[in-house]
């Protein structure tokens, strides 16, 4: 992960107050009305100006009180001594309460204890006086560490570190209910082993064969099941056949780069084209690609505050990775990425892979990111099609990647980019949070999906496979589940093997 | 009307003797006639006054000018007239910091006389002479050139009052931007002497621009009047460029003005463009600084003459048409005559109307009627004295009666402040 | 009533998503944009309407409970600092956007709408709303109101008062009054809206909120002009607007925001002992030849650089650098603590010296960043919470400056409010006969002093009785009453 405090101009990185950034993002449907507004009150572009009035005039739903999973959990002092979050970065918070209308849960819900500017007084109250209870989980819980507030935050305040620190206290420190608690576990089971993801892959598609999720929605049975599991059932993508990609594949042309991809856990079960198209692009660039056999890089696991395991797993993937002489660690999954530039940091106290997990956090790249610094090649051949780009959290306030994955689109003859209003505003996919959180995320996903429909784009791009199933399934309970989606890879793909438009909008 | 013994020799202990004299017919305030004329040369002298005032049980009624001696419902009574007269200084003024200080009886036209000087001017422009900076305070008067600078209210930004019981207070400051406590300055704008007598007031001043022009255009259907005005409203010669936009309607005919200020290119390029939007209206006019200035010396007078009755008409801008209808239909009705004048671009609109009491009377209470219930408000600012008996001047629907006595009472708990004038018969 | 019974009786108006009564979560709203007071408030609720709004202060005043408003928390002056045993009432939950009427210039909003969004919903219409704080893109309209904010471009076009054209009260007995002419001029009567904007919370609620919304100015034109010191940028100033121009806006920093604004976002602005910010707007002849003046005094007064905007991304960057001069001071210090006082443009010069001479005296660095047009300070002094007795240090000469502007004919606020921050150096601006004059119009709207007491007022007045001589009422001295 890119670092918040100095080196704003890093090389490869993008800087996101650059000039350069808003221009990229100035071919936009905003009127020279909005525009005129947002520069005079000095924000870049209309989208840094927080979320828009409608969405905001029509969802006033907000689920505080509703569905407590209170345990009574009760320890003091709140937190031990094992990274607990940082007393100087709390104290670069100045309240100034900037981040608050960026905040997901702040624009739904309307109150302080579930802003960016609560969660870190509660972090700063733990710190000192208060226990760690109920009370405190449940807001740190519904933080999605979408980490807008990072992007948002004129005092550099570091929250991702900080929401970071704290979940792991509350992994060790709060009992959660059993039911919670096993949910929980049972997430943890699946998602992080794609051999285990792929087992249950089958029998869904059974169930998606025989439309048996309609029939139990139409039977009413649907609505007896706890919330949370229709949630999942709800975020189940149709699932195609897997396509397997090679272990090396060599580069067309003069070899320019030789790198490894990550191949991913959900990427590789539900969107294996994806892995494929990008296997290809890689190789039109002229690099030579490995993919390793690998697992799990743990960045859901990171995000829970699933300390032990997201180490192992960071350990795991370095190893992997480390010795195949690689110039660069590519990934086209937002969340993954952006946990793997965060190993240097996250292995920081472990003698044996600290400076490892700094060398090989250096190669990580994220494919837009990468394929804009080795600069195109290939030929692209057109597509005509407006596309509206969603930027995932992971992407663009976690790496701070706005420009490239445009360019990239941008670069392709025909194409169009369309700006989604409420940009920096979370889908609501933010990890597991969808499956933990369903009603919040729900409205999110709602908002995400009216905000992309708005723009009449004739389909939807975006980095993240998490993401994709949000919208997905937002779009779906809207009856708009044709929409088409497509990774900025398999978008390229296309271009560079001349497949005609209709053949992404098929998908 | 000599109701008490008013200590005469105690007055003239305080402001001297030359100072308090008997108070003549033409000092009668719509037909109430005070015992004394008095007027303090220091806000200390009127401190003392208001305090005897207050001991004796008196009514006081604050006077500058006198021009607007009229507005408001007769007073209850009256028995000291308080004239301002002597006080007409200008206490400071920082032309650096666009700033005024003033007594306030000094005459409007003596202080932009002043200001001149150094190229500055206070954004109001009343048509009536001879009125005191205390008078336009608290008549809240305003002209044309409101539509740019606002009214009093958005341009005082420091007071001195002294309450009934001789209480001296100032709220605000010298500069502009401030904050602090509360906004009395604007509290007492518009509050016709009855929560205090206006001592001092600050202003903050604009440049005078450089010159002008004026673009006018004659219509012969009054509906037609409200469509150049959103035409021109809603152009890109708004708010911040026009500097007023004004409207007359008599014998039916109808004229719309507008005004521009400023440096030569910038008003030449406004006034072409306004020329362009109103070109297909009516036959247009356009006129340079000076015929400008004759020009709306008469166009900004009020529509009425001593004996009508005069109305002031608030509404929304965009029911300009629908006002009019009101005032027209009514008065054709009743057969009053009418003329009618307004600050179109803010929605104030004034009718003159004139003929038989009873029919004028009507004519009130029938627009009264359709006006009301849409929100805005329907005042009478000049009347004789027998329709004042017949109606309230004052006539909003409004729910704010109930805390504007309690203001009142609080500042003023004694009823001294001319009792009776006021909104609700305060 | 007993804590457990308020609870119910708010729940039942709100609904339980509505009442916050934990005590961690009760604690997130212990203070507000200003962090060196904290009160826990006994109940937080969150109305949605103005029904709501209505029933919760007539349980208030029923019960004789008092009660503090507060909008997004970002007030810096401590105006939405709870008080103990009372309730906070929080209004952001009524974001709603009632009515948008372009033909008479006007919007109703609900007073939990966000500065920025009023732009943003008339910006297609080619209108925007002129008030603007830097804090705009969080801090909502009632809170604006309760400030009388103002902003950049306060100096042409006024502050939240010469915007606001009427008003939906809640009073503190808990009847509703509409105060303003709303969309008609001049309503007769006392001018209450005029008092009621910038009262601070203490004297009501306002539950929605008439806003007048101007057409877009034709042109707008922004440079950045670089000084060897505050001086010579300030007798900049005094020619700009001594030519007769009164521009959008006129901002001025000095080297040691200069200096954090670089390193925390980097706009790249030249190094220099003070820039000013100049920004005109206006019909496109007139913005020429003022922009030509305005170079030309900046010529004239030495200035070591000045950069034109080319396009609509450099103004914004300019901007941006101005409007995240406080949070960016956490880049060069580890804390800071924020003055706003005013003094007239003339005494610019004299001020800034002798914050500079505080300064030196006081051991403490002081960054000025402040609306050189109005003579709004904004000295930003900076210090470390940690170093023993430095923060007391940084409040005294805090207190210094504030007197150093009055000394010069200045206020001891712009913008940001007496709060209760300012509380105790309301004596050296106003006696006690202007504050208890002040105070009348208080006890108007809240006799029973449940709105937001113990704030802007060192001295509470009582209400009941006046002090003086005695005056009869007007009933008995007409003959119809005796007193008793």
């Amino acid at each position: 992960m890119t670092e918040r405090g100095g080196g704003r101009n890093g090389s490869g990185g993008d800087d996101r107050y650059s000039a350069t950034d808003s221009t990229e993002r100035r071919d936009t449907e905003g009127t020279t009305g909005e525009e005129a507004m947002a520069e005079a009150i000095g924000a870049g572009s209309p989208e840094d100006v927080g979320q828009s009035t409608r969405a905001a005039s029509d969802s006033i739903q907000q689920t505080v009180g509703a569905d407590r999973a209170e345990s009574g959990s009760y320890t003091f002092p709140a937190f031990d001594d094992h990274h607990p979050p940082e007393k100087e970065l709390i104290d670069d918070c100045v309240h100034c309460g900037f981040c608050l209308p960026t905040c997901p849960t702040y624009v739904l819900f309307g109150e302080e204890m579930d802003s960016p500017r609560g969660r870190i007084y509660l972090m700063n109250k733990g710190l000192t006086e208060e226990p760690m209870n109920d009370e405190m989980v449940r807001h740190w819980d519904l933080c999605l560490g979408c980490m807008a507030c990072v992007t948002a935050c004129p005092s550099g305040v570091q929250y991702d570190k900080l929401i970071e620190a704290t979940r792991g206290q509350v992994e060790r420190r709060y009992e959660r209910r059993a039911d919670d608690k096993a949910f929980r576990e049972m997430i943890f089971q699946f998602f992080p082993y794609p051999n285990r993801l792929r087992a249950v892959a089958a029998p869904m598609r059974l169930y998606q064969r025989f439309g048996i999720g309609d029939k139990l929605r139409r039977a009413g049975v649907m609505q007896r099941v706890p919330a949370r599991m229709r949630a999942m059932e709800a975020l189940l993508p149709d699932l195609p056949k897997e396509e397997k990609i090679p272990d090396l594949t060599g580069p067309v042309g003069e070899r320019r780069r030789r790198v490894g991809v990550l191949t991913g856990c959900v990427q590789r079960v539900f969107f294996s084209p994806v892995n494929a198209a990008t296997v290809r692009v890689l190789a039109a660039e002229g690099c030579e690609v490995v993919a390793p056999k690998q697992g799990c890089c743990g960045a859901l696991s990171t995000h829970a505050g699933r300390e032990e395991e997201s180490l192992d797993f960071a350990r795991k993937t370095i190893d992997t990775f480390e010795d195949l002489d690689l110039d660069n660690v590519v990934v086209n999954a937002a969340g993954c990425g952006s946990t793997m530039k965060e190993y240097g940091y996250l292995l920081r106290d472990d003698p044996e892979y600290a400076e490892r997990a700094k060398a090989f956090s250096a190669k990580v790249r994220d494919v837009s990111e990468f394929l804009q610094e080795l600069g195109p090649v290939a030929e692209r051949n057109p597509l005509p099609v407006t596309a509206a780009y969603h930027d995932a959290c992971h992407l663009a306030h976690a790496q701070g990647i706005r420009r490239q994955p445009r360019q990239t689109l941008k670069q392709i003859p025909g194409m169009e980019v369309k700006e989604i209003r409420e940009a920096e505003v979370c889908c609501g996919s933010a990890g597991i949070y969808n499956m933990v959180e369903p009603e919040p995320a729900a409205e999110l996903g709602e908002r995400k999906a009216n905000n992309i429909l708005n723009t009449g784009a004739q389909m939807i791009v975006t980095s993240n496979p998490g993401c994709m199933l949000q919208i997905q399934s937002s779009l779906k309970k809207m009856g708009h589940g044709g929409l088409p989606m497509a990774h900025p890879m398999e978008v390229l793909d296309a271009s560079l093997r001349g497949v005609p438009v209709e053949t992404l909008l098929d998908k | 009307m000599q109701t008490q013994n008013i200590p005469t020799e105690e007055l003239q202990g305080i402001v001297g003797e030359e100072h308090v004299r008997e108070a003549a017919a033409e000092d009668a305030v719509d037909g109430v006639e005070p015992s004394f004329v008095v007027e303090p040369g220091t806000v200390e002298e009127t401190s003392e006054v208001m305090k005897l005032a207050t001991r004796e049980g008196l009514a006081v009624s604050p006077r500058g000018g006198g021009t607007k001696m009229g507005l408001g419902n007769p007073p209850r009574e009256v028995d000291i007239i308080l004239s301002t007269a002597r006080m007409d200084g200008i206490i400071e003024h920082v032309p650096g910091d666009q700033i005024v200080r003033v007594q306030t009886g000094l005459r409007l036209r003596d202080l932009q006389e002043n200001l001149a000087e150094s190229d500055q001017m206070l954004g109001v422009d009343p048509p009536e002479e001879g009125a005191t900076v205390g008078g336009i305070v608290a008549a809240n008067s305003s002209g044309p050139r409101r539509l740019r600078y606002g009214t009093v209210r958005d341009l005082i930004i420091g007071i001195k009052v002294v309450l009934a019981d001789g209480t001296v207070a100032k709220a605000g400051g010298k500069v502009v931007k401030n904050v602090a406590g509360y906004d009395l300055s604007k509290l007492f704008t518009g509050s016709l002497g009855t929560l205090g007598v206006i001592a001092e007031a600050n202003f903050r001043l604009h440049p005078i621009r450089e010159t002008a022009r004026t673009v006018f255009v004659e219509v012969d259907d009054h509906e037609k009047i409200a469509d150049v005005v959103q035409e021109l409203t809603h152009s890109s010669l708004s708010q911040f460029v026009l500097d007023a936009l004004e409207m007359r309607w008599e014998g039916g005919r109808g004229v719309i003005a507008a005004l521009f200020e400023g440096i030569e290119p910038a008003v030449e390029a406004q006034s072409s463009a306004a020329t362009e939007v109103l070109r297909s209206h009516g036959e247009m006019s356009v006129l340079g600084e000076d015929d400008g200035k004759a020009f709306w010396e008469h166009f900004a007078r009020r529509p009425w003459e001593a004996g009508d009755v005069g109305l002031k008409i608030g509404a929304p801008p965009s029911e300009l048409t629908a006002v009019l209808a009101s005032v027209l239909g009514a008065a054709e009705r009743t057969g009053a005559r009418v003329s009618l004048s307004g600050h179109a671009g803010t929605g104030v609109t004034f009718a003159g109307l004139s003929g038989g009491e009873a029919g004028l009377v009507e004519v009130v209470e029938e627009v009264r009627e359709i006006r009301l219930p849409r929100g805005g408000s329907v005042v009478v600012q000049e009347a004789p004295l027998t329709v004042k008996e017949r109606l309230d001047v004052w006539g909003t629907g409004g729910d704010y009666l109930g805390l504007t006595r309690r203001v009142k009472e609080k500042f003023d708990p004694g009823y001294t402040m001319n009792p009776g004038r006021f909104l609700g018969g305060i | 009533m007993d804590r457990e019974q308020l609870i119910e009786t708010m729940q039942e108006i709100l609904g339980p998503e509505g009442v916050i009564h934990k005590h961690e979560e009760l604690r997130t709203y212990e203070c507000d944009g200003l962090m060196n007071y904290r009160v826990i408030p006994d109940l937080v609720v969150l109305p949605e309407s103005a029904e709501q709004v209505q029933q919760i202060v007539k349980t208030c005043y029923d019960e004789g409970i008092p009660f503090v408003a507060r909008g997004s928390g970002t007030g810096l002056s401590g105006g939405a600092l709870p008080i103990e045993s009372g309730v906070l009432i929080v209004l952001t939950r009524l974001r709603r956007i009632l009515e948008v009427d372009i033909p008479n210039g006007r919007v109703v909003v609900e007073p939990g709408v966000i500065n920025v969004w009023v732009s943003q919903e008339v910006a297609d219409e080619g209108y925007y709303y002129a008030p603007d704080p830097a804090s705009q893109i969080v801090s909502s309209i009632g809170g604006n109101l309760a400030e009388n904010s103002g902003g950049v471009h306060c100096l042409k076009y006024g502050f939240t008062t010469n915007h606001v054209m009427g008003a939906e009260v809640v009073l503190p007995d808990g009847s509703v009054v509409h105060i303003g002419g709303g969309k008609a001029p001049d309503a007769p009567g006392y001018e209450l809206l005029g008092a009621f904007v910038g009262s601070e919370g203490t004297l009501g609620i306002a539950t929605k909120i008439t806003l007048r919304i101007l057409r877009q100015p034709e042109d707008v034109r922004t440079l950045l002009a670089a000084f060897k010191d505050t001086e010579e940028a300030g007798g900049a100033v005094s020619g700009i607007i001594g030519g007769g121009i009164v521009p959008a806006a006129i901002e001025m920093m000095d080297a040691l925001t200069i200096e954090a604004v670089e390193k925390q976002i980097s706009p790249g602005f030249p190094e220099a002992g003070a820039i000013l910010i100049v920004e005109l707007d206006g019909p496109e002849a007139e913005v020429e030849h003022q922009f030509e003046h305005v170079i030309r005094v900046c010529e004239e007064n030495d200035a070591s650089e000045i950069r034109v905007a080319e396009d609509d991304e450099e103004r914004a960057l300019f901007w941006k650098g101005r409007k995240a001069a406080f949070g960016a001071m956490g880049s060069i210090s580890s804390d800071y603590y924020v003055q706003d006082g005013v003094v007239p443009r003339t005494e610019l010069g004299a001020v800034l010296k002798k914050i500079s001479d505080l300064s030196e005296e006081y051991g403490l660095r002081v960054a000025n960043v402040f609306h050189a047009g109005d003579g709004n300070l904004h000295p930003l002094v900076l210090y470390d919470n940690d170093a023993p007795g430095e923060a007391e240090k940084a409040e005294e000469l805090a207190g210094e400056i504030v007197f150093a502007c009055l000394e010069h004919g200045g206020s001891l606020t712009g913008e940001h409010g007496i709060g209760r921050d300012k509380m105790k150096y309301m004596p050296q601006m106003f006696t006690t006969d202007d504050m208890d004059v002040m105070q009348l119009l208080r006890c108007a709207f809240d006799p029973h002093r449940i709105c937001n007491p113990g704030k802007i007022f060192p001295t509470p007045r009582l209400c009941g009785e006046r002090p003086g001589p005695f005056h009869m009422h007007p009933v008995q001295k007409a003959g119809l009453a005796e007193n008793f």
